[in-house]
């Protein structure tokens, strides 16, 4: 059984510390709700296990078992059994999706799949998730809905068979039916022993999976490693409690204004 | 359809396909008359060859060419009549240096035109294209779509100019060229230009030119793709929409071929 264990993490993103001591342990077989307001690093820690090469670790550990993650490449981290499924994946045009799956299973894999084993895995994983099978003939991403390009996430999630599965608001852009889908196949994964981190905003999510353990990010650190009780209880009152029974004052969330604006007509020259 | 090529003149008939070969230097006339209907692949295009298409009115002529070789100072001057179209695949494997001039005169009224450009230029290849595309008449379309890597020391250059003319009110012309770059000393250059002489039109064009982006890499990376295999696949999806052009199996698999041989 795997288990990815986080120590003392800090790291920055363009010079400013967002995360500022995280220890975390998630073991297969364990589902942990990840809670807390918008800006305070929940998404920046996904992003870092994963290995995003926008954020910076300056201390600290993550090891999955005995394997030093942070000495991965972002690849050797997939295989070695970790999943990211993003909040808002990227639109690669012309990146046939099922060439791009099959090639993701390939590279999980010593051993190419068949042409038929694949199609076969795809039709059944496209059926569980109730998703149109020409999603797989098309563009990677482009033009899915919000709701399709999710459900794209789990397809991938399905194929390539983690051990520990990130979510990062996985529930945003999926209607009720599309939700209860999700909560299903997800919930079959849980009994295969995947272990999940899953960002949410919302309860409704949370009440299909039934997480074993709720977190709760603030300022960087996460404050709250208790039990799920605390997901209807951030989901009925919010997040005052932190500060009334914690002590602890929440940072606001700061947005930065785009820096630069390219229209249709604008030339980008980044090399010359 | 008629060939003029300076020695020799026949009928290629109505509604069908041919393959066309043109040697260095060659000068072939190609004219598709009213209402007919053709499928053309070309598949030699040497240095100097120059083709020269006629499509009459209600004339529809889809024009395919796969190019492995040198075409310095190669031409394609395209006329169209009314109501007449054309569609041009180019697919660009050559080597060396060279540069292509292409014209394409919608002087029909409701004459339309697209062009789709793949083109892949790598070690010390030098390639311009100028794709110039005129409206001579009015409710005439066209599209030019232009897709390039560039890598190793390479340059590649898509330039020209889509013109709106008098008397081709009601006309509407696009531009797209996007170039990825692949490594810090190649130099990729996209000039798109609009003329617009006439009022009441859509013109538009678009252009980029950069690296592979970032999160595309981190996207296909973080499903265990490695940064070789992943960059492999974005390029391939750049240019594989090419082979749509392409009526034979055969040279749609070659083209393939072509692109995973020199990446």
């Amino acid at each position: 059984m795997a288990t990815l264990i986080i120590k003392d993490l800090h790291a920055e993103v363009d010079g400013k510390e967002i995360l500022k001591g995280i220890d975390l342990t998630i073991s297969q077989g364990e589902t942990v709700a990840f809670l807390g307001p918008n800006g305070h690093g929940k998404s920046t820690l996904l992003n870092i296990i994963i290995g995003h090469p926008r954020y910076h670790v300056t201390k600290g550990s993550i090891f999955l078992d005995d394997r030093n993650v942070l000495a991965m490449t972002v690849d050797e981290r997939s295989k070695a059994g970790l999943f990211f499924g993003m909040q808002n994946p990227v639109e690669i045009p012309g990146v046939i999706n099922s060439d791009f799956l099959r090639a993701s299973v390939n590279a999980h894999s010593s051993k190419p799949i068949s042409t038929y084993n694949f199609y076969k895995k795809l039709d059944t994983s496209t059926k569980e998730l109730k998703m149109p099978f020409d999603l797989a003939t098309r563009s990677l991403n482009e033009g899915f809905s919000g709701g399709e390009k999710k459900r794209n996430e789990i397809l991938q999630l399905l194929l390539l068979e983690p051990k520990i599965a990130l979510l990062d608001e996985i529930d945003s852009g999926l209607d009720v039916d599309a939700m209860q889908t999700v909560a299903d196949v997800i919930r079959k994964e849980q009994e295969k022993g995947v272990g999940f981190l899953i960002i949410s905003h919302y309860a409704r999510l949370f009440e299909l999976i039934k997480p074993t353990r709720a977190i709760v990010m603030i300022n960087g650190r996460i404050v709250i490693d208790g039990d799920p009780s605390y997901i209807k209880k951030i989901d009925q009152t919010g997040y005052e409690f932190i500060k009334t029974e914690l002590g602890i004052e929440i940072d606001k969330d700061e947005l930065d204004m785009n820096k630069v604006s390219i229209g249709e007509c604008g030339i980008k020259e980044i090399i010359r | 359809m008629k060939r003029n090529d300076l020695h020799d003149e026949s009928s290629l008939g109505v509604c069908s396909s041919h393959t066309l070969s043109l040697k260095e230097n060659e000068q072939v006339q190609l004219t598709i008359k009213p209402s007919e209907q053709n499928y053309v692949f070309v598949s030699d295009f040497f240095a100097g060859s120059v083709l020269n298409i006629t499509v009459e009115e209600n004339a529809k002529l889809q024009l395919s060419l796969l190019v492995k070789n040198n075409f310095d100072g190669a031409q394609i001057n395209v006329d169209l009549g009314k109501n007449a179209h054309i569609s041009t695949f180019f697919a660009d494997f050559s080597k060396e240096k060279e540069k292509i001039k292409v014209s394409i005169n919608l002087n029909g009224e409701k004459s339309s035109a697209s062009w789709h450009l793949a083109s892949l230029a790598a070690h010390k290849d030098n390639k311009e294209f100028e794709i110039n595309i005129l409206h001579h008449a009015h409710e005439t379309t066209a599209i030019s779509n232009n897709f390039g890597v560039s890598k190793d020391q390479s340059k590649l250059v898509f330039s020209g100019c889509s013109a709106i003319l008098k008397e081709s009110h009601g006309s509407k012309t696009r531009q797209n060229s996007k170039i990825m770059v692949f490594d810090p000393e190649c130099d990729a250059v996209a000039r798109p230009i609009l003329k617009i002489d006439e009022k009441d039109i859509e013109a538009g064009h678009g252009a980029v030119v950069g690296r592979i982006p970032e999160d595309h890499l981190f996207y296909l990376t973080s499903r265990g793709l490695d940064e070789s295999q992943a960059k492999r696949l974005i390029t391939f999806g750049y240019l594989k929409p090419i082979v749509r052009g392409f009526q034979d199996e055969s040279i749609r698999d070659e083209i393939l071929s072509l692109i995973e041989r020199r990446m």
